[in-house]
């Protein structure tokens, strides 16, 4: 084997080392710091249904939906969220207009059923997750003192592509898509700040 | 005036505390401000809300396995078994699972971007699998060479599927585009890791962590086949180029790729033309499409193990039971 060769693999073990060294020190290093799990996720507290949900997100159709919490949900017949309290009423004086642009927020008559008077029947509301976009319109309406604050925005983990890079937390102004290291939802928002 | 100082020092001085207090009780009021869940009369149960859970932890160890068999996968096919094919069918392969099954998402090229923020910053976050899936394909090419860009990377299979007419790209305009991965990733390194705050006269650029390798993708929106216009586009670009220029991105953009020509430079065992002076053929040359062979010995650094050069060898040819190799030299010379 010729001199220069030899020298040439030594180099190459050299280079070889300091590599493998190299690597196994960055990596040891982050596995202190990994997680096996970490997922994107909504703090209820800091969103304020501000729309980028509904548009930022790489899916065509938001990862990002409404949900409602049942029990902490009035099952009122006049919901917010469900309604635009604001426009026109009809005969029986039930507005006619509602918030979801989207038709997502159904909502069905349970318990005793008062067919004359609607105001006394009570109502299940729930997502059609197919249609809602995660624009937040009936979360924002569902605020307190207007309603409960059952309803807010939730990433979806069984729809959210986990990117490398959140597109919504990017650009959302409020700082509410948060790194969670366990799975789980952000505890519920703290209604004393009311969000405008 | 002479009212207020009849008032005693102590409620003065209590008076804006009280005040606080009270507007701290009412918005404790405010904040258990709710209807409480109405008695139905009927057989109702209160539903509970769905939370669908996570993707389980045993999808992150499939796409671990994933990778590391279709990495050592590779690396027989290239380095032992010698096969253009092998390769190509491996690459296939892992398009249709790295690429369109897992839409491009988890990928090695993009996680330099999470190490880097991992090493800067203690509170972030990086996912295990993301660690694996960084430092697997750079420990190969330590061992084998490139054989992630060859039969692994989605991103390589498509520029090397959509490659019809190659054409010789000029060694000097080569050797000028060969430092884009380098630039690239020292410019995804910063914007990764601590964003880019400067302050020029009246000029200010304040912008956060960006993940830019992932936002400037030429390929992820084909595999979502969806996403915003610019990303199509480039796409586009890339693709129609890619059909005439051999892997337009992994030669001259891709920073993971100068990463592993870094590693694969002092590998352990590379893609090895066997030398033979009495011939010297050149063949390889020719049918290497990225410009890795230099002086008919295959480039450590810029080969990117796609074993074509086998492919167009008559000794190889020769070797898995093809005519002899004087037979084909005698065929190449005649007209």
């Amino acid at each position: 084997m010729s001199e220069r060769s030899s020298r040439r693999q030594f180099f190459d073990r050299a280079g070889r080392l300091f590599g493998f060294v190299t690597l196994g020190g960055a990596a040891g290093l982050l596995a202190t710091r990994a997680s096996a799990n970490a997922v994107y996720q909504v703090d209820p507290s800091k969103c304020t249904s501000c729309d980028l949900c509904r548009t930022s997100c790489v899916l065509s159709h938001s990862a990002v939906k409404a949900v409602n919490d049942f029990d902490k949900c009035g099952y009122c017949m006049l919901c917010p969220a469900y309604m635009d309290v604001m426009s026109m009423p009809d005969e029986k004086g039930v507005p006619t207009g509602l918030i979801c642009p989207q038709d997502a927020l159904k909502r069905r008559v349970v318990g005793t059923v008062d067919p004359d008077d609607p105001n006394n029947n009570y109502y299940e509301y729930t997502i059609d997750e197919e249609r809602c976009d995660g624009c937040g319109k009936c979360v924002k309406a569902c605020l307190p003192p207007a309603g409960n604050g059952s309803l807010r925005l939730e990433i979806r983990y069984d729809r959210c592509v986990e990117c490398n890079e959140c597109a919504i937390q990017v650009v959302c102004p409020d700082i509410a898509i948060v790194r969670l290291d366990v799975p789980g939802i952000p505890p519920p928002a703290d209604h004393s700040v009311v969000h405008e | 005036m002479n009212s207020l100082t009849q008032v005693p020092a102590w409620l003065r001085r209590a008076a804006p505390i009280a005040l606080v207090a009270a507007m701290a009780a009412s918005s404790v009021v405010w904040a258990q401000y709710q209807k409480a869940p109405p008695d139905f009369g009927g057989s109702y149960s209160f539903p509970t809300p769905t939370h669908p859970e996570p993707k389980a932890d045993w999808m992150h160890v499939v796409d671990v396995a994933a990778l590391v068999t279709a990495l050592s996968a590779g690396a027989w096919l290239v380095l032992r078994r010698r096969t253009r094919g092998g390769v190509l069918a491996l690459s296939v392969v892992s398009l249709a699972y790295f690429g369109f099954y897992r839409q491009g998402c988890i990928c090695p090229i993009g996680a330099i971007q999470n190490v880097t923020a991992g090493l800067v910053d203690p509170r972030y976050t990086i996912s295990l699998g993301v660690l694996a899936f960084f430092f697997l394909p750079l420990v190969f090419a330590l061992l084998f060479g490139r054989v992630f860009c060859g039969g692994v990377c989605a991103l390589g299979a498509v520029q090397d599927l959509v490659l019809v007419r190659p054409v010789t790209v000029p060694e000097k305009l080569d050797r000028i585009l060969r430092w884009g991965p380098y630039l690239y990733l020292g410019i995804a390194v910063l914007f990764a890791g601590w964003g880019l705050h400067v302050t020029l006269g009246g000029w200010q650029i304040d912008v956060g962590r960006r993940f830019l390798i992932c936002a400037w993708d030429p390929f992820v929106s084909l595999f979502r086949i969806s996403g915003a216009f610019h990303m199509l586009a480039i796409g586009g670009v890339f693709i129609v180029g890619g059909m005439f220029v051999g892997r337009p991105y992994c030669r001259w953009l891709c920073p993971y790729g100068g990463l592993l020509a870094l590693a694969s430079r002092v590998a352990w065992k590379n893609v090895s033309i066997t030398p033979n002076k009495e011939t010297d053929c050149g063949l390889c040359a020719g049918a290497c499409p990225f410009g890795a062979i230099e002086r008919l010995r295959a480039h450590r650094g810029r080969c990117v193990s796609c074993a074509r050069c086998y492919e167009s060898c008559p000794f190889e040819i020769e070797r898995r039971g093809g005519p002899s190799a004087e037979v084909q030299f005698a065929r190449l010379v005649k007209p």
